[in-house]
């Protein structure tokens, strides 16, 4: 109040000719009648001012004839001429569609009016109050263009994010950027109740700002700050609720799987293995599903303060995740603690200070061996038998080899005598994961400076440091699973600690000048950074001990038993300059250019730097004077950017070179045990690697239609990576274990994007808004090297000899490949009827197998007769999510869904010949049952029924799932007035109520490493939760 | 005032970025624990290091899949059944023995790939040998002969295996690699034979125990009377394997002697004994785990023949104390009838095959029977994983010591036999050398031929790998494998089969041309 009261003391003294008034009233939100504090008020043309305090009250001493400006962020500016008024109350309208909002779009924010990229926005109301527990978690449906899969349903996972299509072979990972800094991956330390707004970059001609790392696309994420002139503000947020399966996979029960596996080993013309007396007695066995899955709690809690003086802001956070999983909750979660503080201050009038500080721990169960088709408890109960009984009791006599596992009411848990390799009892695999946990601790910090010397001029610099600690901790006692999962030796503890650290070092400097109607901004800016760590590890075997609880690295063991390893990270650096030209005219002609130049180390001197120029038109069609007023089209547009970015992240470091690197397969032993280290060439040298890049050309329009009520935006992009990063598939007979990177390959992604947004109040209590999006993505492999028509390799299933994806010109990324089946052959005639020139095309079939399609035409079935069968990635994505209030409730409800893709089965062994069999093997081939066309059973499978990849294991992964739903009730006022609050609400949520697929699997949301192949994915749960908001 | 000073402070900061950024300096970084190819060989102890990985392909056990040779090499014989845990478990292996499965795409593709890479590092050492600072000259001879003589073994492998293949014998370009052609298999052989005749000489007559498992003069002699054998040039084979036999029964100018016992041959606790030729030596120290996969030089192998869910009933079984394994290469019932002829065990049986239904008959053992594919009851148990031999740290699976022994004196008496009856020269030392091979397990003499060398070279050598060679050499291989006994037969196709198929990823690109009937 001084400051105020000293610029209106100078106001007067300056202007002692003008009457003055003081004029005070209360500034209120026209959308739901509350008192809006931190209002700021200006008097027009000058530099004073004031806000509103807490109870949305101001009191401001001007001339009296005077025009006062109230501006507020998220409602629109009124201008009120004061006309000798002593009073005066306004009431602000929300800005319904944004406009006046402000957007991030790297070193710089822009007004939303003036943006001519593609930038999608997701703001806090969005994130808040959903059971989020990552950032990542926060843009699944929320924008057009933004491709969120979960890699799994198990705590804290991080799902899979592509923009606008998969943009390299490599790394498709978009870069993430924290409060301008750019995060390598370790994005889980970050508290979603934390975030202000996230931006994402769509386009390369606002990606270019960050060039060399920039092709997969930007996410921006702002963090909270406290406001200035804002009294003390405290808010707690918690939810508390269980987390359920949503489905099961349908399986054969014990009789039913009995049926199957005499109805297998009788077609390959053996003996049935059970007699028709054991059927009989069986029943339904164990459902192995059934034991693992059990209701998982959630709980999480966020205190956050804030405020600021007219000098200072502070934001100061805590927060706590506790996540248990639904696959084992016993020993299965994820817990976070964080805590954050930022804050700003102003010294004198020029120079502004800040920093932010973060800390988080994270800990995490980690054995459960999520998404894998080989063993962990998933794995194991879609495949274990079910004849095999949970417990058989509590003595097992001689017929248990030593250390099988004893449940702690001193059962022994039963160990299958059919069903071997990776599948074991769930519940005792349980008991050997114990003591594993993964940790992590990240300290993220930054601190900068703002200087505005003269008007118009800004120069920053920002240091910022991230160091993350993590790793990783496993007991191992003597335990018998079965015969390949067993450790009789002795107990193992093992420990594993890495470090990190990361710096970046960012200058800029901006000047913006209006000249006329003409405004002009440029940036200029270096950047650099370097990144370093290292990681140890040791190994303890044969402590005295049975359990982890009494596991120690104190205890003492001969050299012998005591391993130890570790390394240091190559290092890396880079070095940048950077700048950008905005100009428009009169707000209707917008332009962009961004040149930005980088320098890294994993290039060779032939390519150290690369540059990203890129130009962005906009025209804002509305403000011509052609334009007519009209009610319909209030708003309009168009826009035209292109840009070229670069993609380093995939590469590893000093791939240029042919290195030399020891030990490993390199060593050999000599004399008495000795072994030889050996160092010798693992790859050939490539001097000329360089980035791969990226260009896109992007043209869209922003409306705003129907009396600013519905908001449309409509983007259409064409991007081409160029150069991609591929390790030459050199031959083995060049003798080489490690493949040389080159920069061969091409790619397009194609696409379109629309967003609606839609916001209406009706009458005086109900209120309406709704947002959708949907996207297009064409993603095509255009050339892979001279000749080349597509890569070797693919992702694998089980043991089969051939890979389930190829990565092929014309074909999208990793799209499905294998044998095409054309139903099975119902009868001997059908097969000699599949002939060519009368040599019977399969000659060793028998009826119930199935029919392969000839697709090469020679006669024959083998690995040419292999072609395209899907896409993985879903080419359409979208998103919807419609708010619904009246009077002190809200409603919200949230859809986001997928078509076009398919999903690989792969977690069906069906090379142990004695897994549990889906429920449709039931209606297998028989004599008796000749018009299926699921192939007979058989274990010899002579026609490779099961063995060959096919479109047999696809199934359509088209799914619409309603992902929240939520239901707030926001205490009324004067109940507030009584317990001295100035906000309450509670609300139930309810998270994956359903789903609308043919998938018959877990979940159609298959992410992760090989996207659209289900290996026993970890399924999403479907959550209930209470949560509560409190402002005081 | 003040803020000039804040603003002129900034504005140096902001030159220094600049500056700093422009410099190349900041972005050459150098790699830690590694060096460039231009940088090494500057030691002897970098040349050594460099022998070290030429050597490295011999003792590959997991690459592209597990990789120790005997596997296939078994499973194409009518030694063994691939077996395993089902009939698509090493289905690169279980294409070998049932070649009608053997495709581009499904063959052990390590065969072609490790060999591979024993030629690049040996190449890669003898076209910087020359220039290595303050390497003796001894030194320089000797690693030149023992990169030569691996060569040789690499490609002899090579040949045998694929018939077809490209030979390089310096360092290639990746556009050199890509031009290159396959050779006739006489130029490879010419080859083969050039670089064990420049190597012999520079070869060390023995070694000192520190050094067992380097190249010797008697192995060089050794592999390349193999090498003639099997290019049928008998007169050379015959003449050089006596210079590594010497006097049969006796102890060769190398020191080599067959040992009394033949079931000390394959002992651990016996390594590098008077009767091994060339050994692989594997290690039970270094505590591998799942995570050193393609980085294993201990023997997996013996675990993988070892009986799934094995267990012995108390502690005063007689069964062998066996480690659970993988099942893999069962016993045929074909070699067992072989070995035991009206119920008289050849008496190199109960060091060759374990009987286990037989011990569990008698109530001294169990394992997984229904879960070991093509079970027979037999199991290997030259390489079985006795517990005896596991290593005290590490995962017991990975962590398996027992050597490979790749020419034994017994092998080079009985090709000398071979190559001499088969020129018919001295048949009377042919016949000393058969005697001596029985005599030692105490069978009584059999008559020089080739039907009765045939039989003791499967009785003496039976599952150490040499069994399908032998077979395919004397064109016999359709005949025995079409026709076994007992249990399923395999499919060899004359005219195709004597060699495997070139692997498909190296028909990607290059201008390697298939086998026939491939």
């Amino acid at each position: 109040m001084k400051k105020i009261l000293f610029f209106v003391l100078l106001f007067g003294l300056s202007l002692p000719m003008m009457a003055q008034i003081t004029v005070q009233g209360t500034v209120k939100s026209s959308k739901d009648g509350s008192t809006l504090p931190g209002v700021s008020i200006l008097q027009k043309g000058t530099t004073s001012g004031t806000v509103t305090d807490i109870n949305g009250h101001y009191s401001f001493t001007v001339p009296n004839n005077a025009t006062l400006v109230f501006s507020f962020v998220g409602f629109e500016t009124r201008e009120v001429t004061v006309n000798g008024r002593k009073t005066i109350n306004i009431l602000l309208k929300p800005t319904t569609v944004g406009l006046g909002e402000v957007v991030v779009v790297g070193y710089g924010t822009v007004k939303k009016s003036l943006v001519t990229g593609s930038i999608s926005s997701v703001t806090s109301e969005s994130i808040d109050n959903k059971p989020i527990t990552r950032l990542d978690d926060a843009l699944q449906g929320m924008t057009s263009g933004v491709t969120v899969a979960q890699s799994s349903g198990a705590p804290g996972s991080q799902p899979t994010i592509r923009i606008r299509g998969v943009t390299s072979i490599n790394n498709s990972d978009p870069l993430y950027v924290v409060d301008g800094v750019v995060m390598n991956g370790g994005l889980e330390y970050l508290n979603p109740n934390d975030i202000a707004s996230i931006e994402v970059l769509k386009d390369a001609a606002s990606c270019a700002i960050y060039g060399a790392r920039a092709a997969n696309g930007v996410v921006l994420v702002t963090t909270k700050k406290g406001r200035a002139n804002t009294p003390l503000q405290v808010h707690y947020n918690m939810q508390v609720g269980n987390q359920n399966v949503i489905k099961k996979v349908q399986l054969t029960n014990a009789m039913q799987y009995m049926q199957l596996r005499n109805e297998a080993v009788m077609n390959d013309g053996n003996a049935p293995v059970f007699s028709l007396a054991q059927i009989n007695a069986a029943g339904a066995g164990t459902d192995w599903q059934n034991e693992i899955f059990s209701t998982a709690p959630y709980q999480s809690h966020n205190v956050s303060i804030s405020g600021g003086s007219d000098n200072a802001t502070y934001y100061v956070s805590a927060g706590y995740i506790d996540q248990k999983g639904i696959v084992e909750p016993s020993i299965a979660y994820d817990k976070k603690f964080s805590l954050t503080a930022k804050t700003t201050y102003k010294i004198g009038k020029y120079v502004t200070v800040g920093e932010y500080l973060g800390y988080t721990y994270r800990k995490n169960n980690t054995g459960l061996n999520t998404n894998s088709e080989f063993g962990g408890p998933l794995s194991s109960a879609l495949n274990l038998d079910p004849l095999t009984p949970v417990y058989v009791g509590a003595s097992v006599g001689t017929t248990y080899p030593q250390y099988a596992l004893q449940a702690g009411n001193g059962m022994y848990y039963g160990i299958s005598k059919y069903v071997g390799q990776e599948m074991t009892n769930p519940l005792a695999y349980l008991q050997t994961q114990l003591g594993n946990y993964g940790y992590s601790d990240n300290l993220v910090g930054n601190a900068y400076i703002d200087v505005h010397p003269i008007k118009g001029l800004t120069l920053k610099s920002q240091i910022n440091v991230k160091k993350a600690y993590w790793g990783y901790k496993s007991f191992s006692p003597l335990y018998y699973l079965n015969a390949n999962n067993n450790n009789t030796n002795m107990v193992v503890e093992y420990r594993y600690v890495n470090q990190n650290l990361s710096w970046n070092w960012d200058n800029t400097i901006e000047y913006t000048k209006d000249i006329g109607k003409h405004t002009f901004a440029v940036m200029l800016g270096t950047s650099a950074l370097k990144t370093t760590g290292s990681g140890l590890n040791a190994t303890y075997q044969g402590e005295p001990v049975t359990n982890y609880q009494d596991a120690s690295f104190n205890f003492s063991l001969p050299t012998s038993q005591r391993i130890a390893g570790g390394y240091d990270n190559q290092p890396y650096a880079m070095s940048s300059m950077f700048g950008r030209l905005t100009y428009n005219y009169n707000q209707k002609y917008l332009f962009t250019g961004i040149l930005r130049r980088d320098g890294s180390s994993k290039f060779g001197t032939n390519n150290h730097y690369g540059y990203f120029p890129s130009a962005q038109f906009g025209w804002v069609v509305n403000r011509e004077n052609f334009f007519p007023k009209n009610k319909f089209l209030n708003n309009l547009k168009v826009r035209l950017s292109y840009g070229v970015v670069g993609n380093d992240m995939s590469l590893g470091n000093f791939q240029y070179e042919s290195v030399i690197s020891g030990g490993g397969s390199n060593n050999y032993v000599f004399g008495n045990d000795q072994l030889g280290v050996g160092y010798s060439t693992t790859s050939p040298a490539n001097p000329n690697l360089k980035w791969e890049q990226t260009t896109s050309l992007d043209g869209g329009f922003d409306a705003i239609l129907f009396n600013n009520s519905l908001s449309l935006t409509f983007d259409y992009y064409t991007k081409k990576t160029t150069g991609m990063l591929l390790q030459v598939q050199i031959p083995g007979f060049a003798g080489y274990t490690a493949e040389p990177w080159s920069n061969i390959g091409d790619l397009t992604n194609k696409g379109f994007e629309i967003d609606l947004g839609y916001n209406k109040t009706f009458g005086k209590d109900f209120r309406l808004s709704a947002h959708g999006n949907f996207a297009y993505n064409k993603n095509t492999v255009t050339y892979l090297g001279e000749g080349k028509t597509y890569l070797d390799g693919g992702a694998t299933f089980q043991t089969a000899s051939y890979p389930i994806t190829r990565t092929a010109v014309g074909e999208p990324y990793g799209a499905f490949f294998g044998f095409q089946e054309m139903g099975v052959f119902h009868s001997q005639q059908e097969i000699d009827n599949y002939n060519k020139n009368g040599n019977l095309i399969q000659p060793n079939a028998k009826p119930g197998d199935f029919k392969w399609a000839d697709l090469n035409g020679d006669g024959k079935i083998d690995q040419a007769d292999r072609t395209f069968l899907g896409n993985p990635i879903p080419p359409y994505t979208y998103g919807i999510t419609v708010n619904l209030g009246y009077k002190n409730w809200d409603f919200m409800v949230f859809g986001q869904g997928v078509w076009g893709n398919k999903i690989f089965q792969a977690y069906k062994r069906l090379d142990i010949i004695t897994a549990n069999y889906s429920i449709e093997a039931v209606n297998a081939w028989t004599i008796a049952n000749p018009n299926s066309n699921y192939p007979r059973l058989s274990d010899n499978d002579p026609n490779n029924n099961f063995r060959y990849p096919s479109n047999f294991y696809l199934q359509n992964g088209a799914y619409f799932r309603i992902k929240t739903i939520q239901l707030g009730y926001s205490l009324p006022k004067r109940w507030m007035n009584v317990i001295g609050f100035k906000k309450a609400r509670v609300y139930v949520n309810i998270s994956n109520l359903f789903t609308i697929t043919k998938y018959n699997g877990y979940d159609p949301e298959v992410g992760g490493s090989s996207y659209g192949i289900d290996r026993g994915i970890y399924p999403q749960s479907r959550t209930f939760l209470i949560g509560l908001n409190v402002g005081i | 005032m003040k803020h000039n000073k804040i603003l002129s402070g900034l504005i140096i900061m902001l030159s220094a970025v600049v500056i700093t950024s422009c410099s190349d300096s900041y972005l050459n970084v150098k790699p830690k624990g590694e060096s460039l190819e231009s940088n090494y060989y500057s030691t002897p102890a970098e040349a050594y290091a460099g022998l070290v990985a030429a050597y490295s392909a011999l003792n590959t056990e997991a690459a592209n899949s597990y990789a120790n040779p005997l596997g296939p090499e078994n499973s194409a014989s009518d030694d063994c059944y691939t077996g395993g845990g089902g009939p698509s478990d090493m289905s690169q292996w279980q294409a070998m023995n049932d070649m009608n499965q053997l495709t581009p795409a499904q063959m052990p593709v390590d065969m072609w790939r490790v060999n591979f890479v024993g030629v690049k590092q040996s190449n890669l050492l003898l076209s910087k040998i020359d220039g290595v600072p303050g390497l003796s000259g001894a030194d320089k001879a000797r690693y030149t002969a023992e990169a030569k003589f691996l060569r040789a073994h690499y490609y002899f492998n090579l040949v045998v295996w694929f018939g077809n293949v490209p030979l390089f014998t310096t360092p290639q370009t990746t556009a050199q690699i890509y031009a290159a052609k396959q050779a006739k298999p006489a130029e490879v052989y010419a080859q083969i034979e050039q670089d064990l005749t420049e190597a012999i000489p520079d070869l060390p007559v023995t070694v000192p125990t520190s050094e067992n498992g380097r190249a010797t003069m008697g192995a060089a002699e050794a592999l390349l009377g193999k090498v003639y054998l099997y290019e049928k040039k008998y007169t050379d084979a015959a003449n050089i394997l006596k210079d590594v036999n010497g006097t049969p029964g006796g102890t060769s100018r190398f020191g080599y002697h067959l040992l009394a016992n033949y079931g000390d041959i394959f002992d651990p606790n016996n390594k590098f004994n008077a009767e091994s030729i060339f050994e692989i030596e594997k290690t039970g120290s270094q505590n591998y785990d799942w995570w050193a996969w393609g980085q294993f030089k201990s023997n997996v192998y013996s675990l993988m023949t070892g009986p799934r869910g094995y267990a012995r009933t108390g502690s005063s079984s007689t069964a062998p104390n066996f480690l659970s394994g993988w099942s893999f290469n069962p016993i045929t019932p074909d070699l067992v009838d072989a070995m035991v002829k009206n119920g008289v065990y050849d008496p190199r049986y109960k060091y060759t095959v374990i009987n286990l239904d037989s011990l569990v008959a008698a109530g001294q053992c169990t394992y997984a029977k229904d879960q070991c594919y093509a079970a027979t009851g037999y199991f290997s148990y030259k390489w079985a994983p006795l517990k005896q031999y596991t290593s005290t740290v590490g995962n017991q699976v990975l962590n398996f010591d027992q050597d490979i022994i790749e020419i034994r004196l017994a092998d080079t008496y009985l090709m000398e036999a071979e190559a001499l009856v088969k020129s018919n020269t001295d048949l009377n030392r042919a016949q000393a050398l058969i005697d001596a091979v029985r005599a030692r397990v105490g069978l009584p003499s059999v008559p020089v031929n080739m039907a009765n060398i045939k039989h003791e070279r499967r009785m003496e050598l039976a599952t150490e790998g040499v069994r399908y060679f032998d077979l395919v050499r004397w064109g016999d291989a359709a005949s025995v494998l079409n026709n076994m006994e007992n249990g399923f037969s395999k499919h060899f196709t004359v005219g195709k089969n004597e060699v495997l198929p070139i692997p498909l990823s190296e028909l990607t690109n290059t201008q390697m041309v298939q086998n026939p009937g491939y």
